[in-house]
């Protein structure tokens, strides 16, 4: 067990991080992610209020879909990033990190008087939180519904369902890169049962432990690495991380909101470095990428990146992380019963460094071949993530 | 088996014991469940002289990197290799194939300094 923003959280269950990251991807792992903020805004006018504070545009929302999206800061940088799930037109509910759940409402808070009606409130404590992610988790729910459906299968949307008595919002969301993916809102005192449930159905309870190197092999950006100050003591800008881009908005349909001056020059930045010009690099100095180590060793957090001798920038995240060995049936990749592990990570580097660049992480004064990729899972296509390793 | 009453121990959870002439050195099985999955090794250059107490390898299982500490001076005259490529077995049998280096000691009489298992156990008891 581990403090985590307050909360007492399994690092691990009894599976261990290994074979929790493996069941996830083969089967289906089950996470109490409930230490996570969970704000309620309601009103006429709490799309106007979000479209102020959040990049996303909530105009691309209907009611039972759900978008990425970050809280930034006037010069670019990140409060935090979230979730945010239409329930209905005027009623929402945002997701955050829990290491940011009290800044971010009180930063929330000192802004919704400004829109008439729009009522802010936090329910981390009576509605509970859980994710069930991997191949079989659909099938594992949909044994436990009482009424209502799964939501349709497209990533983001929602549905209201009954499980084990109580009335739950289903997300096809989640941390994990799988493709088959479920967050489950339910009432707390209902959420112990979901979760035995769950159990019995076959999902495999996964810790915070496999639930970093999930995200990690999957890309995914974790405020305090990729986002916030950086290894190199600067702010990160928003759209450093690849995946920010899906939860920043520049149409006109949103107006003005914090942050997007900023955002707009690191967007033509990324523009720049899409056509190799690197002659500006000032709005948006480092990008956050994948690597792989090719030597064995781990790159943790921090481990400095070289390009030979020059240092290129910094490991922001690094762990091993297992896989399942793939092979293919006709059309068809499966995951064998063969595993392997590697050492992966996110990168904090200069954008003129390319893909599939060697570099050099320096492991108390050893120098580790890595070498930056686009992605470390394919989920694609399909209904499992596969691990890329070449 | 948690604690081998033939080894001497280190609070840093290595454990050292006799083997011939030399002293054979490793990680105990209470560190070895803690640290969970492992996933790498680095161990020292045979040849190289370490001081009692002195750092001699990392050990990295998923969430985090362990210094290991030498619990006598000597020389490595050999290394696990196979642990070095199958980390994992550790967890098998961590006070026999699990071992990491054998040291030729400077001073043999360092051994007895160390913590005995009885005194291990209380250590694990009470403060670990």
């Amino acid at each position: 067990m581990a403090d985590f923003a307050g909360w007492e959280m399994p690092i691990q269950y009894a599976g261990g991080i290994v074979a929790e990251h493996l069941a996830t991807r083969k089967n289906a792992g089950l996470f109490d992610v409930s230490h996570m903020g969970r704000f309620r805004i309601r009103g006429e006018k709490a799309a106007d209020f979000l479209q102020r504070f959040l990049t996303n545009n909530i105009l691309n929302l209907s009611p039972g879909d759900s978008q990425y999206t970050i809280m930034a800061n006037p010069e670019g940088g990140v409060i935090d990033d979230a979730y945010l799930y239409q329930l209905d037109r005027s009623d929402y509910l945002l997701v955050v990190n829990a290491s940011n759940a009290q800044t971010d409402f009180e930063y929330l808070r000192s802004h919704v008087s400004a829109f008439d009606g729009v009522t802010l409130t936090d329910i981390s404590e009576s509605l509970a939180m859980i994710a069930l992610q991997g191949p079989q988790s659909e099938t594992i729910l949909r044994t436990l519904l009482e009424d209502g459906t799964l939501p349709p299968k497209r990533r983001n949307a929602l549905s209201r369902a009954a499980v084990c008595g109580a009335q739950a919002t289903v997300a096809r969301t989640g941390y994990t890169g799988e493709p088959i993916c479920f967050e489950v809102f339910i009432a707390a005192e209902a959420v112990g049962l979901l979760w035995d449930a769950l159990l019995d159905g076959g999902a495999e309870p996964v810790g915070l432990g496999a639930r970093d190197t999930l995200r990690l092999e999957a890309g995914l950006p974790l405020y305090g690495h990729e986002f916030g100050v950086g290894p190199d003591g600067a702010e990160i800008g928003a759209l450093a991380c690849p995946i920010a881009r899906y939860a920043v908005s520049f149409d006109q349909s949103k107006g003005e909101y914090v942050g997007k001056a900023a955002l707009l020059r690191q967007a033509e930045a990324r523009k720049r470095y899409a056509a190799g010009d690197f002659s500006q690099t000032s709005d948006l100095p480092r990008v956050i990428r994948s690597f792989r180590l090719t030597d064995s060793g781990v790159a943790r957090a921090e481990t400095v990146v070289y390009d030979r001798d020059k240092p290129v920038g910094s490991v922001t995240s690094g762990t091993v992380a297992p896989y399942w060995v793939t092979s293919k049936d006709g059309d068809t990749w499966r995951l064998t019963d063969q595993t392997g592990r590697r050492a992966i990570g996110l990168a904090l580097v200069a954008p003129e460094v390319v893909f599939d660049a060697v570099l050099e992480a320096d492991v108390r004064q050893r120098r580790l071949k890595m070498r930056l990729v686009r992605r470390n899972l394919d989920n694609r296509s399909g209904d499992i993530a596969l691990a890329e390793i070449e | 088996m948690m604690i081998d009453p033939d080894a001497r121990y280190l609070k840093s959870h290595e454990w050292a014991k006799k083997d011939g002439n030399r002293i054979a050195v490793g990680l105990t099985a209470y560190a070895i469940e803690q640290l969970g999955d492992i996933v790498y090794l680095e161990l020292p250059e045979v040849g190289r002289t370490l001081k009692q107490g002195e750092m001699f390898g990392v050990i990295e299982s998923v969430k985090s990197a362990s210094d290991m500490y030498a619990p006598v001076g000597g020389k490595v005259v050999e290394v696990n290799t196979s642990a070095c490529d199958n980390p994992d077995s550790l967890k098998q049998d961590a006070y026999g194939a699990g071992w990491l280096m054998k040291i030729e000691p400077t001073d043999p009489a360092e051994l007895d300094g160390l913590m005995d298992a009885a005194a291990y156990r209380t250590f694990l008891e009470t403060e670990a």
